[in-house]
């Protein structure tokens, strides 16, 4: 690690805060130019959008693996290298989902903004 | 002896940890290393602050004593930092504000906002510091046969000590370490465990059978007092005097030590299963015995999926990235790096339903990851691995703590009483000064369970307030503050509640005990419903917008 010198960063938006709270004047925050705040409300909107669809798989995984766990008690019968099919469903199985999820939203996200 | 093997976590620690006073300058460098930390590094950080006690020993004891449903917690726990990454990472660093309470006052404009979530701030981790206190007294006292309150003191003196020479710079090499010396302490013993306990053993492990007969005489040492259904009549040596007990409800005392004799039928403690049975290998969770096992384990996902992004030391471990893109991938290679954590806590459990049975009883399952290698073997190796058991479970404990301590300093001195960085050392001393004192009195709880509950907390209400905030414009500060309100009286005013009443176990209890199913719902609703009846503050549109728009193009 170089030795860099360090300095304080804070965003414009907590330095005007944090003035306003000093000088005890509240400040309004600087304003979007009509181009940013187009390009921003696109990219909310998509971003919505894959939010959905990632919280909808995650949504699958968490409520829907427990219900079928439930209705499916065969599942505790049924064994792989000797463990239970239930036990690998809920020891193992969320784990290397969840990961693919926060992968592939993750790639998503960043070529929205771009 | 083994107790000396908290010694040299506790002074690597204290070495990190003073290799940042140097370079610590202002404010901001205490309180998030002024930016400058790699997304993996920061994601190795955000996993060792994240791995409390309540991962590295509460999940195994939960397993031991409610069954493979409890399996389900770390799914919830990294199924948290999903919902992090796709809601919460980068938009929540862009507004460049350092934690919880700063983003309410920087969104909204609201100072009355951000003290009401500064008390937030305080009860969360109020809620989940005092029980890894309590975890480290519990662990010393059962290797190291040392009183409680030793252990509770030492954990309270080597983080005020680290945090009040280094704040947040050294808390991240601090928890960058502790991460890999967790994942290696915690994975190396599981696999020796598994070699260790040799072919019968592991098929036991695989097709238990119910805990209803002692195999040996077996003494329990009981943590609380203990209400016991005797099936059978069976004589014990209560405290070396024999004690015959009739079918019935008998009360085993506090402390009481007991001997049952070998193949005498096992009493059964109401609303939990038997280690083996039926209901303890299903994969579902029934904590409260309520008779609805899918509307519990709903309920705990709920709870700690949508409340890990609430928590104040992990949202304020998120600034530490330099921009809103490497917040994002830091989310994101945690959920890698507690994914593989999370593959062992089940060889401990399924091991210790087998081998530790009879600490269902007892009441000290908590304790069931470093009983195990002595367990498995007496001998040298078996010492040499509880040791190491040991170092990885005051590492858990310290890594979390140092982030709630300064997460509850950060409330205090940047929020309720501004200040400056002198304040916030002080303030870093004083909040471990008061939780101290609270542990030793918190000798008796459920590490497992009271964590849950600071998760069902902050899921009612930083998770509406975050989610609404960045990505709902017509959020106002009113029905910010209401829906908060409402989320801390349904969450964390209810289980208080339900502490006090302690309702039969049922579908009531269920609901008051594991609020989250209810009131994070209920808290949204009444955020947006209040928030539409008024008036967004002016610039607010432009402030939720620009949180969107990658800020290192913004500029052009």
């Amino acid at each position: 690690m170089t030795r860099q010198r360090r300095v304080t960063v804070t965003s414009p938006q907590t330095a005007v805060v944090l003035t306003a709270r000093r000088g005890g004047v509240s400040v309004p925050p600087r304003r979007l130019s009509a181009a940013e705040r187009e390009r921003a409300e696109r990219i909310r909107r998509r971003q919505l959008r894959l939010a959905a669809c990632t919280l909808a798989g995650g949504a699958a995984l968490l409520v829907g693996l427990p219900a079928l766990l439930h209705v499916a008690p065969v599942l505790l019968a049924l064994r792989i290298a000797d463990v239970p099919v239930a036990w690998l469903a809920v020891a193992v199985l969320p784990y290397p989902l969840l990961a693919t999820l926060a992968w592939w939203q993750l790639g998503r996200a960043e070529r929205t903004e771009r | 002896m083994i107790a000396l093997a908290a010694l040299p976590v506790i002074l690597a620690t204290l070495l990190i940890g003073a290799r940042g006073v140097a370079t610590l300058r202002s404010t901001s460098d205490f309180l998030v290393a002024s930016r400058r930390i790699s997304p993996t590094l920061n994601a190795a950080a955000v996993s060792g602050e994240y791995l409390s006690a309540a991962s590295f020993l509460g999940v195994a004891g939960l397993v031991v004593k409610n069954g493979v449903g409890a399996l389900w917690y770390p799914v919830g726990f990294t199924a948290g930092y999903l919902l992090m990454l796709v809601l919460v990472a980068a938009p929540m660093r862009r507004t460049g504000a350092l934690t919880v309470p700063d983003f309410a006052e920087a969104r909204l404009g609201s100072p009355r906002l951000r003290r009401f979530s500064a008390l937030v701030v305080l009860v969360i981790a109020g809620l989940y510091l005092v029980p890894q206190f309590t975890a480290a007294g519990q662990v010393l006292r059962v290797v190291g046969g040392s009183p409680y309150w030793v252990g509770v003191v030492v954990a309270g003196a080597s983080v005020a000590i680290t945090l009040a020479l280094g704040g947040m710079r050294a808390a991240t090499y601090v928890q960058a370490f502790q991460f890999v010396l967790k994942l290696v302490l915690f994975i190396v013993p599981a696999l020796w465990l598994l070699l260790a306990v040799g072919a019968d053993t592991r098929h036991q492990a695989l097709h238990p059978a119910e805990y209803s007969r002692f195999p040996v005489a077996t003494e329990v040492q009981f943590r609380l007092d203990t209400r016991l259904e005797v099936l059978e009549p069976i004589t014990v040596l209560a405290d070396g005097v024999p004690l015959t007990l009739g079918p019935g409800e008998h009360v085993a005392p506090e402390e009481g030590r007991w001997v049952f004799p070998a193949d005498g039928r096992v009493p059964g403690i109401r609303g939990v299963a038997l280690p083996g049975s039926e209901s303890w290998q299903r994969p579902l969770l029934d904590t409260a015995g309520s008779g609805h096992p899918l509307l519990a384990t709903w309920s705990v996902l709920v709870a700690t999926a949508l409340g890990t992004m609430g928590l104040p030391h992990v949202i304020v471990r998120f600034h530490t990235s330099p921009d809103g893109r490497s917040a994002r991938r830091t989310a994101a290679i945690t959920v890698g790096l507690l994914g593989t954590f999370y593959l062992f806590p089940a060889v401990y459990g399924l091991l210790g339903g087998i081998l530790l049975p009879e600490l269902y009883l007892s009441g000290g399952t908590d304790t069931a990851v470093v009983a195990l290698p002595s367990r498995v073997d007496p001998g040298v190796a078996g010492t040499v691995f509880t040791a190491l058991l040991t170092a990885g479970a005051f590492a858990a404990f310290l890594a979390t703590s140092l982030g709630l301590v300064l997460a509850m300093a950060g409330a205090v001195a940047h929020d309720l009483l501004p200040g400056g960085l002198r304040r916030l050392r002080v303030s870093a001393i004083a909040t471990t000064a008061a939780v101290v004192p609270l542990a030793l009195f918190a000798a008796r709880i459920d590490v497992g369970a009271v964590v849950t509950s600071a998760f069902a907390v902050a899921a009612s209400t930083f998770c509406p307030l975050l989610v609404l905030g960045i990505w709902w414009r017509r959020l106002t500060a009113r029905g910010a503050f209401v829906g908060m309100a409402v989320g801390l009286l349904s969450s964390a005013g209810v289980m208080g509640a339900s502490l006090l009443l302690r309702p039969d176990p049922g579908l009531g209890a269920l609901l008051l005990g594991q609020p989250a199913l209810w009131s994070v719902p209920l808290a949204f609703l009444t955020m947006i419903a209040v928030s539409l009846a008024g008036h967004p503050p002016p610039g607010a549109e432009s402030t939720m917008l620009r949180l969107h728009l990658d800020e290192t193009r913004s500029d052009a």
